[in-house]
């Protein structure tokens, strides 16, 4: 793995309620721009990989033939909540290791055709036999770290506002509006102490980037920046004691992304993070580095994740304003960190960012933390 | 004592997975001979070795509460609210219903139980449960 690999442009379709837009053409639309956008000919695309949890068969191949990109090696990639950053990472490893020049990644999702409520999770688990859903297993993670850090429901609810307020002004967002403390506190409950505003919005929408060579990127009209790391890793299985406040599978592919890239936490200008649920950034933050054990509220409600605060989390609005579209999460976390590094970020723009780290987990499975977690780290220099 | 205990006679939410005397519960968990691990529910395979010396154990009817949380927008087949909770029990973690009306504090004992926890087209299903110790024991 010696070759620099560079992303070299990105697209969104935005995030938000499309019923009755398939995910086939969600995903042509946000690849469709990109390769406007990017100036990317079908004919020089390698390869393509689609990431989807409920796309169904040859997502990728549905939606890579209608720009173009027919003949050339396409996979459809399943990883639940990391399915879109999966895709990254096997778009990455395709260049890195000089078999290819130039990949299209994307993750494209449609969750309307579910209806409300709870995403239906994986069958035949002792746990969702026993009624199981995702926003209990994050309460359950939120009641112990508050029992365990003497942290309060107000600073879950400081999460939701921070990260509302900065959801506000992206284009992109599922959600464009702030939200008040009464406004949580007024929210239906869902699993205690989750609000329903503590919890990110099933949504439908696709993203989509452009991977390639230094060599290639160089050939293109827009600016490029560094891969500096892409990792993914699975959750280690256990029915025994497990320390629930600590999501392992998120130190472990952080770890392997800062020794990969040689950055440490402290060199982060911007983190987007999994932040499905409020508790989620707060434990995400903490196995990520960027705060220090039982410490994450504390930066929250000191102002030290805000936008122009010591290390800007989710200055794109995170989960909780910009949606869950589940496959195509983690690539749109890459795309709001190529325009924040490219200072294309407009009114979102974290003054002077010179590295992301983008990060997602996920999978409702019993016995792991996640079924599957991606980190990457972007940097312009 | 777990001579009295046996499968569950009514249908049941993963009946292969505890006995019962009717009114408390044991959880019948896999232990690997090499490496000592414990996996609830069986697995033939240690999922930490990989070796495939297991043998069958029956858990107490005793664990304490990890992490609890009243669901109040829950799957179709479970009438919320209801009151989940993650428990050890002999070195096993397991989830389960608790017959509480609140969430059980971290380090609640409980005993393990069986309870009406849920039901389908054809009527209610019964499965392993806990309920807080009223005696306030603990181990």
């Amino acid at each position: 793995m010696s070759t620099e690999v560079f992303v070299a442009g990105a697209a969104v379709h935005p995030f938000g309620k499309h019923r009755g837009t398939p995910t086939d053409e969600l995903g042509y639309r946000a690849v469709s721009e990109l390769m406007v956008t990017a100036g990317v000919d079908p004919g020089l695309v390698d390869v393509g990989f689609g990431g989807s949890v409920y796309g169904g068969s040859l997502l990728a191949q549905r939606v890579m033939q209608r720009v173009g990109v027919s003949g050339q090696p396409v996979f459809t990639v399943e990883n639940a909540c990391a399915s879109g950053a999966s895709a990254v990472n096997l778009a990455w490893q395709a260049v890195a290791s000089g078999s290819v020049e130039c990949a299209i990644a994307f993750g494209a999702e449609n969750l309307s055709a579910f209806g409300g409520g709870t995403l239906p999770l994986t069958t035949n688990d002792i746990e969702i036999a026993q009624g199981m859903v995702m926003p209990a297993a994050y309460a359950m993670r939120a009641q112990r770290y508050l029992y365990d850090w003497g942290a309060a429901a107000e600073d879950l609810t400081n999460v939701s506002i921070k990260n509302r307020r900065n959801g506000a002004g992206n284009p992109r967002a599922h959600f464009q509006k702030e939200v008040t403390r009464d406004d949580v506190d007024n929210s239906r409950p869902v699993a205690d102490p989750l609000r329903l505003l503590h919890c990110c919005p099933n949504s439908d929408g696709a993203a989509a980037v452009v991977l390639c060579s230094e060599r290639v990127a160089a050939g293109l009209p827009g600016p490029h920046v560094r891969v500096a790391a892409s990792v993914v890793r699975s959750g280690r299985f256990s029915t025994s004691y497990r320390d629930m406040t600590w999501p392992d599978i998120t130190e472990r592919t952080a770890n392997a992304a800062y020794a990969q890239s040689g950055f440490t936490p402290d060199d982060l200008d911007l983190v987007e993070l999994h932040d499905a649920f409020a508790i989620a950034e707060l434990l995400h933050a903490e196995a990520l580095g960027i705060a220090e054990r039982g410490k994450a509220h504390a930066a929250v409600a000191t102002g030290q994740f805000d936008r122009d605060g010591r290390v800007a989390v989710s200055p794109s609005g995170g989960l909780l304003s910009r949606g869950h579209p589940v496959g195509a999460t983690g690539v749109a976390q890459i795309c709001e960190a190529y325009w924040q590094l490219t200072e294309q970020a407009g009114v979102l723009q974290v003054p002077g960012a010179h590295v992301a780290l983008t990060h997602v987990t996920g999978g409702g499975i019993f016995g792991v933390d996640n079924g599957a977690c991606a980190v990457h780290i972007l940097s312009n220099r | 004592m777990t001579n009295s205990f046996a499968p569950p006679i009514e249908r049941a939410i993963g009946a292969e997975n505890f006995l019962t005397d009717g009114t408390r519960a044991v959880l019948r968990v896999t232990r690997c001979r090499d490496c000592g691990s414990a996996w609830f529910p069986a697995r033939a395979q240690c999922s930490a070795c990989a070796s495939r010396d297991m043998t069958e154990e029956l858990t107490s009817t005793s664990g304490i509460a990890y992490a609890s949380s009243v669901v109040r927008v829950g799957p179709p087949g479970f009438e919320a609210p209801y009151v989940l909770a993650y428990v050890d029990v002999d070195g096993v973690r397991v989830l389960a219903h608790a017959q509480s009306a609140e969430a059980l504090t971290p380090g609640t004992p409980v005993e393990l139980c069986v309870a009406m926890i849920g039901a389908d087209k054809d009527g209610p299903l019964l499965s392993y449960a806990v309920a807080p110790t009223t005696e306030g024991t603990s181990r």
